[in-house]
């Protein structure tokens, strides 16, 4: 039994690291969060494109454009950077919002196959997601959805920007601001509240 | 009435029961699902999905061979392709080519499969027999869309690294010529007169039209955010392109060279093909997992069908029997 859990996995570890040697894959991360309050509450929090200060990690949002498409922000992180997003779609009577990354300040400096590589602030490349409220018979569901690509787009990408680089630092956003949102209507929300589903 | 006349008329009553059959004979379109690892296979008679065929290694590229009622399909993550029959819907084999296979597409002769792979900067020609790798052609960086002439004489490829198209004679697999498109070219089209050919630029969000015969520019088009690719209808009079980051297709008057306007679609349209008919547009939703279907004479979304999670369809996806 123990020989074939080795085989096994020995196995996995082979197609694992095969699997990293292909292509950048886009990637969707769905993070899902049920909060005991009406959708219109928990909706009132987050519906404003200008103002992300709900999100535990963002100090400040200058927002330009209101929930208005192509409407724009400028997040400034508590740990340093800034992220510019556009919003793409707004549904005020479905209770949400698409929006995209443009631009993202460099975290740091990496030299990866003889030449230097920006680590951007959010380690991924192409990022979109939706953000919604959706009733549950008087409690809410809240969903969001981030698809994006690896940070490094040619092949054999460097650790800081590879595919778990960034689910994880993806997760790790979309976590803290749900598990925040929750605490808004629940004490003692956790992180554990929170579900993931990744597909790529 | 002689027996000739009668024959006759038998001849042509006979015909006239067969021609409404053949105008109609069933195509089919292949929906990859890269997330599911997948293939959706919808009756456009009915626009429902008939089956679903496992395809793994995140199948994108797809490429009907309508000769051999043949459908072939990229897996990148399977160093490869896979053969799905186009009637009965089965894998056939399994062939491998290198390490990132992802664009597509089959000769309208039905005899050679053309792959290209995104990190090995080369295009792998397979006979459609025994699929034997005839060749290797050296191209520029990341090729993605292929596109072949109507004669079968040239295969036109998007080097999406290089912001360049080359034109490659497959007399020889040598390349002719090569070209600076937009940013990021992706999708390649090319019209039925076998006169232009239509390259979706990603990052530059704008479509590049050049002639076949020289790679000559005739025009640029701005359309949506993020184009992938393209598709003509109602005799190559509109180009359809769908906008990755906007959830809408832009459609193109071929003759003015000017949006006329944008359609929505589900999130992240991606793949589009013209349906035999001419008139029906198919629209791969990677984001909702769905297909849309277009009306290109009313421009309107007649139907949308669910499929499967991250439906790409990267490629010419729909059959025609005959």
């Amino acid at each position: 039994m123990k020989q074939v859990s080795v085989i096994l996995s020995f196995l996995l570890f082979i197609f694992m690291s095969a699997a990293q040697a292909h292509g950048p894959v886009r990637g969707k991360l769905t993070a899902t969060v049920k909060i005991n309050a009406p959708a219109d509450k928990v909706w009132a929090v987050i519906k404003n494109f200008d103002d992300m200060s709900w999100h535990p990690s963002i100090a400040g949002t200058e927002g330009k454009g209101g929930n208005k498409k192509k409407a724009t922000r400028v997040l400034t992180l508590k740990g340093g950077g800034t992220i510019t997003e556009q919003l793409k779609s707004y549904k005020a009577d479905k209770k949400s919002y698409k929006y995209k990354i443009t631009e993202m300040s460099t975290a740091k400096t990496i030299t990866h196959a003889g030449q230097d590589e920006k680590v951007p602030v959010l380690p991924v490349s192409n990022y979109a997601a939706t953000l919604s409220v959706k009733e549950k018979g008087g409690s809410s569901e809240v969903k969001w959805v981030a698809t994006y690509y690896r940070g490094y787009l040619n092949n054999n990408p460097p650790s800081e920007l590879n595919e778990d680089a960034a689910d994880q630092a993806v997760t790790a956003v979309l976590k803290a601001g749900l598990t925040n949102l929750l605490g808004k209507f629940q004490s003692g929300a956790k992180g554990s509240a929170i579900k993931f589903k990744i597909k790529r | 009435m002689n027996s000739s006349m009668i024959i006759l008329a038998a001849i042509l009553l006979f015909v006239s029961l067969l021609l409404p059959s053949l105008a109609f004979a069933s195509s089919f379109a292949f929906i990859s699902n890269q997330l599911d690892n997948n293939v959706s296979v919808i009756d456009t008679a009915s626009n429902q999905v008939i089956e679903t065929v496992t395809v793994t290694g995140k199948p994108v590229g797809v490429a009907v061979n309508r000769q051999k009622s043949e459908v072939y399909i990229s897996t990148p993550i399977g160093n490869g392709f896979s053969v799905l029959d186009a009637n009965d819907f089965k894998i056939k084999r399994k062939v491998t080519t290198s390490n990132a296979a992802l664009g597509i597409v089959s000769d309208h002769q039905g005899e050679r499969v053309f792959v290209a792979d995104w990190y090995e900067n080369n295009i792998a020609v397979f006979d459609t027999y025994n699929f034997q790798l005839l060749t290797t052609i050296k191209v520029g960086q990341s090729p993605s869309g292929m596109a072949i002439s109507q004669d079968d004489r040239w295969l036109y490829v998007a080097n999406r690294v290089d912001d360049t198209v080359s034109q490659i004679d497959l007399n020889t697999f040598k390349i002719r010529n090569t070209t600076k498109v937009g940013t990021h070219p992706f999708g390649i089209t090319i019209d039925q007169d076998g006169e232009r050919i239509y390259v979706s630029n990603v990052e530059s969000d704008d479509i590049s039209i050049l002639t076949t015969a020289s790679l000559k520019r005739v025009g640029k088009v701005k359309v949506g955010s993020r184009p992938y690719a393209s598709a003509l209808a109602l005799h190559d009079t509109l180009l359809f392109v769908t906008n990755q980051d906007d959830t809408t297709v832009s459609v193109i008057d071929t003759q003015t060279l000017t949006e006329l306007r944008q359609i929505e679609v589900g999130e992240k349209p991606e793949g589009i093909s013209t349906h035999p008919d001419d008139e029906r547009v198919y629209v791969a939703n990677w984001f909702d997992g769905t297909v849309s279907v277009i009306d290109a004479k009313n421009l309107t979304v007649t139907k949308t069908i669910k499929t499967g999670d991250g439906s790409r369809a990267f490629g010419q996806f729909i059959s025609q029997q005959r």
